[in-house]
């Protein structure tokens, strides 16, 4: 893993796909539908056990957005906060307990391992606040932001979006990728000299997943957290 | 690496439509499925906790009425209760005073008619009592004189003597 001769690939389209991101990615998007339906399906007054741990999600992730936005803007974004939680949490967690490699080549793990997933989904956030900006203060007043404090900063803003989609990106990305590289390592250390080898190894596997559980979990919650700080910067310039 | 990231954004358009598209999917799905029935219902039961506070309020406004009223039908009827009270007190009074004043001049003119009847009787006795002298004396005196004597007389001289007695 990791090196990039480890991925299947296949043309579709005249687009090159990679089939350990489209695999996994399904996994993921499914997983969080088949969540989302099964805890959905007796909507009630009263809530009932699904019930209560989706609207507990709901305003675990609303909470995390007002924590940002200010005022009842946070409507817009709710949906696109929830499902990128939800997403994001799951596929950080996917890689941990299942990772399938055929012949050398990886098809299933986490999503968010591989750089391209994660800056789509950086990209994703940064566009919807260019987008909340615009509709929100009007073309002009929108990129008159980039000229604030004066106009020679214009270079400065430019490369602090850059480096905000860079950076949104590549931190779960590396997180992520490294967790799930070490578990690879480790798990090799449990093979490579039989049983001795081994006991030592699962009780440092058994560690290093439960931590990378936790910080899946993190990841995901800072990316959803980053990308309200993100789309709050450009829904107040005027403030 | 950064070989990987140098094939890897060979490869990123495929992947990263790929998740665009079914990000959105899954937003809209999730949409239809869980996001706003989940809303509309949390929002229901805010507007419902909101109406149940409302409508608890105003009940315990009319309780708070009602008590009032009982209150003040109590207080009302005892008042009642006590001026009926009173006035069968004073009803009796009244009776009670009619029936002595009446017992009394009952009484009195019993008393009046006993006497007047003492006085009568007395009289007739006086009456019957001087006639018997009269003629008593009158036998004993013609026996004793043997000399007639007119009742007239003798009666004027008795009567002379009841005189004498009566002061």
């Amino acid at each position: 893993m990791g090196d990039p001769s480890s991925v299947a690939t296949f043309q579709f389209g005249g687009l090159t796909f990679n089939a350990a991101n489209i695999y996994s990615g399904l996994i993921a998007f499914v997983l969080v539908f088949l969540f989302v339906f099964a805890l959905s399906r007796h909507i009630t007054m009263k809530p009932g056990k699904g019930q209560n741990i989706l609207e507990w999600l709901i305003d675990f992730t609303n909470g995390i957005l007002k924590g940002s936005i200010p005022g009842n803007e946070t409507g817009a974004f709710g949906l696109y906060g929830f499902t990128l939680f939800l997403f994001l949490f799951i596929s950080n967690q996917l890689g941990l307990f299942l990772q399938i490699a055929v012949g050398g080549k990886d098809f299933v793990r986490s999503p968010t391992s591989d750089p391209i997933v994660t800056m789509t989904f950086s990209l994703a956030t940064l566009m919807i606040a260019q987008f909340a900006g615009v509709t929100k203060y009007g073309w002009k007043k929108h990129f008159s932001g980039y000229l604030q404090p004066f106009v020679f900063w214009l270079p400065i803003s430019i490369f602090e979006e850059f480096t905000n989609f860079l950076t949104l990106g590549l931190r779960i990305f590396g997180v992520i990728f490294s967790g799930e590289m070490l578990l690879k390592i480790i798990g090799g250390l449990a093979f490579s000299h039989g049983i001795a080898t081994m006991i030592v190894a699962i009780p440092l596997e058994l560690v290093w997943q439960g931590f990378s559980a936790f910080l899946g979990a993190i990841q995901a919650y800072v990316f959803v957290t980053l990308s309200a700080v993100y789309i709050s910067k450009k829904t107040e310039i005027g403030d | 690496m950064f070989s990987h990231l140098a094939v890897a954004s060979s490869l990123a358009i495929g992947d990263m439509l790929f998740y665009a598209i079914c990000f959105i999917i899954l937003m809209w799905l999730i949409k239809i499925v869980a996001w706003k029935p989940i809303n509309k219902m949390m929002q229901d039961r805010a507007d419902k906790i909101s109406d149940d506070i409302d409508s608890a309020e105003k009940s315990r406004d009319d309780a708070a009425k009602l008590a009032k009223q009982r209150q003040d039908a109590l207080a009302n009827s005892r008042h009642e209760a006590t001026s009926i009270v009173d006035s069968a007190k004073k009803q009796g009074q009244q009776q009670r005073d009619g029936i002595l004043a009446d017992a009394q001049t009952d009484a009195q003119s019993l008393k009046d008619n006993a006497k007047k009847d003492i006085e009568q009787e007395r009289q007739d006795a006086l009456a019957s009592v001087r006639n018997d002298v009269a003629d008593l004396s009158i036998e004993i005196a013609s026996k004793i004189i043997q000399k007639e004597l007119s009742a007239d007389d003798q009666k004027a001289l008795i009567d002379s003597y009841i005189e004498g007695l009566g002061k």
